[in-house]
């Protein structure tokens, strides 16, 4: 068991060390599967009626030394009334090709309220498979955004499950490619109980040849009455020979619930571009302003200022073809 | 005087339609010129032109605006000259906030003429100032760009960007299209503060109503992608009174 408390890392390589922490944050390393500072395979465990005044910053590195291939897990359990906040980074330090699978369970005990940011900055050959277990009592709270800002071939499986009444599960998404890369997700979310909410909004900025798949699949058991659920995808292709494949589903059993679903492939609007040109603004910063414009809708969900402000301007730099490194700091942690 | 912009013979065609069909105009700095006409005759089709929308082809002629070659430039290298398009139906950006946007392209602006970048006090000042020309409430600052703006509010935004912006030339595409009397007012008072003798507006509307406001130097008839006549304001009435048949069957 990790206890957040026990965020240290005596044994941390300087270079992993991060120059810019985020304010009001507290970093626990896990380097190559292995927890730095003890303990393993990853265990939070925030108890019943537990409140996380910081932050968790959870920053996992593949770096070269161990096999290149690697799968370990990570637990996060929040008890009941828990509050929690976690932050969970992904970044490749060495050149070495990775094959990295890692198994996530979260599981939200009644009542409780997280919010779980996933960022994915890794190189272009690194291949990570992540699959995620959500579980969420009754009257719990999630609010989960996936930022998968570069990667050679990114996968994330989510499984949700609404097993307990009024759970509001909230999943939004953001995935970036360019070159060769590929993203895939798949989210199966399945309203076991009557009375839950959820909703997802997934958008992808495709260029070059990178290639996204988003599988998204609500599922409403029969006994599942008032259930509320939305899904929305929307991908925007930059390049003739981007693709972008997008596959909902909706699979409902019962009949007094309210759902939708929506899926789009598009390009950057060319009157809203020309409007722009026009007031003076270069093409290459309007077809900026349009994908951050875009990209926006999912990186407001993120409710800390300081790390909403740090992932937009990391998103920025990625949609100018820029190394995604923060401010003040000059390693490139991808 | 030298003119600020002149158009020679010029033709343009979207597909293989042809619009414009020898147009010719001359614009000296402290002229306002009207260009009236009926719908269809090409007034959308000129303002596109001049603000480089490359759906319309140029098959001949030239334009110069200040001895250079406007169709040589982009639509942003012409904005940085000093031309600028008041849309007939300005676009809505949603996720682009009306201040993000302005500072954006007012920063260029000074980039391109070698100015440093306005502090954020004093951005903010112009803005308020230039706002305050349009009775623009400081509300639409965080709004996204003309989103769920109403006609009138869209036309003052309009207004403001170019106040912001100071254009040499300032085209005002239909501007009164879709206004009450109220917003007519504000718009036209906004375009009237903004008239210096250095710099020039051409006004392009179907009605006599906004030239009430905007006092024209120049009339100017498009009919079938040609100007069939040039007058003085007092044409604009004649128009109300008679409608174009008359000019039309006298010129065409």
């Amino acid at each position: 068991m990790t206890k957040p408390d026990f965020i240290y890392a005596p044994s941390l390589k300087k270079e992993f060390r991060c120059k810019v922490p985020l304010p009001d944050t507290r970093q626990l390393f896990v380097v190559n599967g292995t927890v730095q500072g003890g303990g393993a395979p990853l265990d939070i465990r925030i108890g019943e009626g537990e409140r996380m005044e910081r932050m968790l910053q959870i920053i996992d590195v593949r770096d070269s030394g161990r096999s290149n291939e690697l799968s370990y897990c990570e637990n996060f359990n929040f008890g009941k009334g828990a509050l929690g906040r976690i932050v969970k980074c992904s970044h490749t330090f060495s050149l070495d090709s990775f094959r990295t699978k890692e198994k996530v369970t979260i599981s939200l005990g009644e009542d409780s309220d997280v919010e779980f940011i996933v960022m994915q900055n890794e190189h272009n050959g690194a291949e990570h498979d992540t699959s995620y277990e959500i579980k969420l009592e009754s009257g719990a709270r999630l609010n989960m955004v996936f930022l998968s800002l570069h990667g050679g071939v990114v996968r994330n499986n989510v499984k949700v499950s609404l097993c307990g009444p009024h759970a509001d599960c909230n999943l939004s998404g953001l995935y970036l490619t360019d070159g060769e890369q590929l993203m895939d997700y798949s989210v199966d979310l399945v309203h076991e109980v009557p009375e839950c909410r959820s909703a997802q909004m997934f958008k992808g900025v495709l260029d070059d040849r990178g290639v996204a798949h988003f599988n998204g699949l609500i599922k409403v058991v029969p006994d599942a009455q008032k259930t509320e659920a939305f899904q929305a995808n929307h991908n925007l292709l930059l390049s003739d020979s981007s693709r972008a494949y997008s596959k909902p589903q909706l699979e409902i059993y019962a009949d007094d619930v309210k759902c939708s679903h929506g899926a789009t492939v598009g390009r950057l609007n060319e009157d809203e571009l020309f409007y722009m040109r026009t007031r003076g603004i270069p093409v290459r910063e309007a077809r900026l302003l349009q994908q951050m414009a875009f990209a926006n809708e999912v990186l407001e969900k993120i409710s800390s200022r300081e790390l909403r402000e740090r992932m937009a301007s990391l998103t920025e730099k990625r949609l100018r073809g820029e190394f995604a490194h923060c401010r003040n700091c000059s390693r490139n942690c991808c | 005087m030298d003119a600020m912009l002149k158009i020679t013979d010029l033709h343009a065609s979207v597909g293989e339609k042809e619009i414009l069909k020898g147009i010719n105009l001359e614009i000296r700095p402290g002229e306002v010129h009207a260009i009236m006409g009926p719908n269809g005759s090409g007034k959308s089709t000129l303002s596109a032109v001049l603000a480089g929308k490359e759906t319309f082809t140029v098959t001949s002629g030239e334009i110069l605006f200040e001895g250079r070659d406007l169709l040589a430039m982009s639509p942003e290298e012409r904005s940085w000259a000093g031309v600028f398009l008041g849309f007939q139906y300005p676009v809505e950006i949603p996720g682009v906030s009306n201040v993000n946007f302005i500072k954006a392209a007012v920063a260029e602006h000074r980039a391109q003429r070698g100015l440093p970048a306005l502090s954020a006090a004093e951005f903010l000042k112009q803005m308020r100032e230039k706002m305050a020309y349009v009775e623009m409430d400081s509300s639409f600052s965080s709004r996204g760009v003309n989103v769920g703006f109403s006609g009138g509010e869209k036309k003052r935004n309009e207004i403001f960007q170019m106040a912001m912006l100071d254009p040499k030339l300032a085209i005002l595409d239909e501007t009164d299209s879709g206004l009450d009397v109220d917003a007519l007012r504000i718009v036209a008072t906004g375009v009237n503060r903004m008239k210096r003798p250095d710099n020039a507006a051409i006004v392009i509307t179907h009605y006599q109503r906004l030239l009430d406001y905007i006092i024209p130097d120049v009339i100017h008839v498009l009919y079938k992608g040609r100007i069939i006549m040039t007058a003085g304001k007092e044409l604009a009435l004649e128009i109300e009174k008679k409608g174009y048949d008359w000019i039309i069957n006298d010129k065409a």
